[in-house]
C-alpha cells in the first residue's frame, strides 16, 4: 500500500531532474516518462478518492475488530492528512491481522468470512484504473 | 569513462583483440537487470548483442549465475531461449555483475497494459506460448546446467522452499501492514499442495511481456529468465495465467488463448496432467510471490531515492490490483 501519493509527487520532481547517461536516452527515456505519465493518471484517481478510502477502510476495520472483541490499538486520527490516516490504517491493519489470526486458530469461519469479505472492499475501493494502451 | 568505453574494454581482452562497441542503448523494461543492446565491432565484422547488468536497485534480488545457466540449459531445444556468451559474477570493467548474450532481431515484446496485445495471431502466439511452456516443464533436469548453480527441492518440498522464500521476502520489505497477503501465506501453510508430479526448470516470469514475437504469430525470443529455478512445473502455468497479466474483460489469458485452451496445450507439450487442487495451491501461491515482488519494488523505489517510476508504479498500481486478484482467491477458496 506504499508509495503514498505525496511520495509519489515527490518521486516525479527526482525523475524529472535526474540527469540520464547517454546511452539511457531514446526508447528508454520514452519508456520512463510513458510511466511518469501512467503514474499521473493513476495519482489523479488518489487525489479524488484517496483520502475518502481511508476514513472508510480505517472505520470499517474498527468496526470488524469491535465485533471480534479485539478492540480498536488507537484512537481515530485527529486530522485528515495522509500521514495521520495512514499511521492510524496501519495500527488497524496489524490489529486486524492479529484478529484474523485468532480466528482462524480458534476455527470462526463465521468471522474469518467476514474478514475475507472486507478485504475484498478493501480492496475494492483502493482499485486505480488504468485505462488500457492500444 | 562511459558504460561504452568500459564494455569496449572488457570485449577487447575477452576478444583478445581491439574491439568497439557502437549504438549502445538502455532497453525499457527488465526491471531486475540494466538491459542494453549493443553492436560490437571487431576486424570490420559488426554482430549484435544485449549486456544484462546488475543495477543498484532492482525489483528482485537474483543470481545472474543462476539465470545465465538456466538459459543456456535450453540452447538449441525449441523453446526460443537466447544464446548467452559471457558471464562476469565479479564486474570485471562494469563495476557490477553481468552477463551477455546474442541480439534476437526482428521482434518486440508486448506491454501487459496493452489492450488486445496480439491481434489477429493471438491464437498462434497462444499456442506456441503454453506449448513452449509445456516443453520446458516436460524437459528432464538430470544433467542440466542450471543444477551446477542450485540445489533442487525434493517433489514434496517445492511448494514449502518457495513460499518461505516469498513469505520471507514480503516480511523483510513490507513498509505497511498487508493482511490479504498475509492471510494468503496462511491459508497456503494449511492446505499444501500434493507434491509435484516432476521436477521441472521452472522459467519463473514466464508471462505475457517477456518474449519477443516478430508480430505475425511467432515467438522468437523467451526473456527474464531471473527468477528461473528447479520446482513444481506447476508454477509457471498459474504465474502466466495469474489475472494480473489479462486485461480485465478479456476472457483469454493475456489476451491470447482461453483458459482451457491454454491448459490443453500445455498438458500436450508437457506430458503431464494438472491436479485441480495442486493448480488452486499455485494459482494463489502466484498471487502471493506476485505481491511480494510488488513489496521489494516499492522498498527499493525508496531505498534507490524515488528514481525509477517502474518500481513506483509496480509498488502502488500493480500492488493494488495483485490486492485484488487474492481477495477474490481467498473467497473463492472459502466459499
Amino acid at each position: 500500500m506504499t508509495p503514498s501519493l505525496p511520495d509519489l509527487l515527490m518521486g516525479h520532481m527526482i525523475a524529472l531532474s535526474t540527469p540520464m547517461p547517454p546511452e539511457a536516452t531514446g526508447d528508454y527515456l520514452v519508456g520512463r516518462l510513458g510511466l511518469l505519465a501512467m503514474i499521473s493518471i493513476l495519482a489523479v484517481q488518489e487525489a479524488e478518492r484517496g483520502v475518502d478510502t481511508r476514513v472508510w477502510e480505517n472505520k470499517a476495520i474498527r468496526s470488524i475488530l469491535q465485533r471480534a472483541g479485539a478492540g480498536a490499538p488507537c484512537e481515530p486520527a485527529e486530522d485528515l492528512t495522509w500521514s495521520a490516516l495512514d499511521r492510524e490504517n496501519a495500527q488497524l491493519r496489524r490489529a486486524l491481522i492479529a484478529a484474523h489470526t485468532s480466528a482462524e486458530d480458534r476455527g470462526d469461519t463465521a468471522l474469518g468470512r467476514e474478514i475475507l469479505g472486507l478485504y475484498h472492499e478493501m480492496a475494492g475501493r483502493r482499485q486505480l484504473v488504468l485505462p488500457p494502451t492500444s | 569513462m562511459s558504460l561504452a568505453d568500459q564494455l569496449a574494454a572488457y570485449l577487447t581482452r575477452l576478444n583478445g583483440a581491439p574491439t568497439t562497441v557502437e549504438n549502445l542503448a538502455r532497453i525499457p523494461g527488465g526491471a531486475s537487470r540494466e538491459t542494453y543492446r549493443y553492436d560490437c565491432v571487431v576486424d570490420g565484422v559488426r554482430r549484435g548483442f544485449i549486456l544484462r547488468r546488475d543495477p543498484p536497485g532492482s525489483l528482485i534480488d537474483t543470481d545472474r549465475r543462476q539465470e545465465f545457466l538456466a538459459i543456456r540449459s535450453f540452447a538449441g531445444k525449441d523453446v526460443a531461449a537466447p544464446t548467452v556468451v559471457a558471464l562476469e559474477e565479479s564486474g570485471a570493467e562494469l563495476e557490477r555483475p553481468f552477463f551477455i548474450m546474442e541480439r534476437v532481431e526482428g521482434g518486440a515484446p508486448a506491454s501487459p497494459f496493452q489492450a488486445d496485445p496480439y491481434g489477429a495471431h493471438a491464437a498462434a502466439i497462444g499456442e506456441r506460448f503454453f506449448s513452449i511452456m509445456g516443453r520446458i516443464a516436460g524437459e528432464p533436469v538430470e544433467g542440466l546446467p542450471i543444477l551446477d548453480a542450485i540445489d533442487p527441492p525434493a517433489p514434496e518440498d517445492c511448494w514449502r522452499r518457495e513460499l518461505d522464500y516469498w513469505s520471507g521476502v514480503i516480511e523483510a520489505d513490507e513498509e505497511h501492514p498487508q493482511p490479504i497477503v498475509r492471510a494468503a501465506i496462511r491459508l497456503l501453510r494449511r492446505e499444501p499442495p500434493p507434491p509435484a508430479a516432476k521436477l521441472a526448470v521452472v522459467h519463473g516470469d514466464y508471462r505475457t511481456g517477456n518474449f519477443l514475437h516478430d508480430g505475425a504469430g511467432h515467438i522468437i525470443a523467451l526473456l527474464d529468465w531471473e527468477m528461473a529455478h528447479v520446482g513444481d512445473p506447476l508454477e509457471d502455468l498459474a504465474w502466466a495465467m495469474d489475472p494480473l497479466w489479462t486485461q480485465i474483460g478479456d476472457a483469454r489469458i493475456s489476451g491470447m488463448t482461453p483458459r482451457e485452451e491454454a491448459m490443453a496445450i500445455w498438458r500436450k507439450a508437457s506430458g503431464l496432467e494438472i491436479d485441480p487442487k495442486a493448480f488452486r495451491w499455485w494459482s494463489l501461491f502466484a498471487s502471493v510471490k506476485g505481491q511480494a515482488i510488488w513489496t521489494s519494488s516499492a522498498k527499493e523505489w525508496r531505498d534507490g531515492g524515488m528514481k525509477e517510476p517502474v518500481l513506483a508504479l509496480s509498488g502502488w498500481y500493480t500492488a493494488r490490483r495483485q490486492d485484488q486478484i487474492l481477495a477474490e482467491q481467498l473467497l473463492a477458496w472459502s466459499a
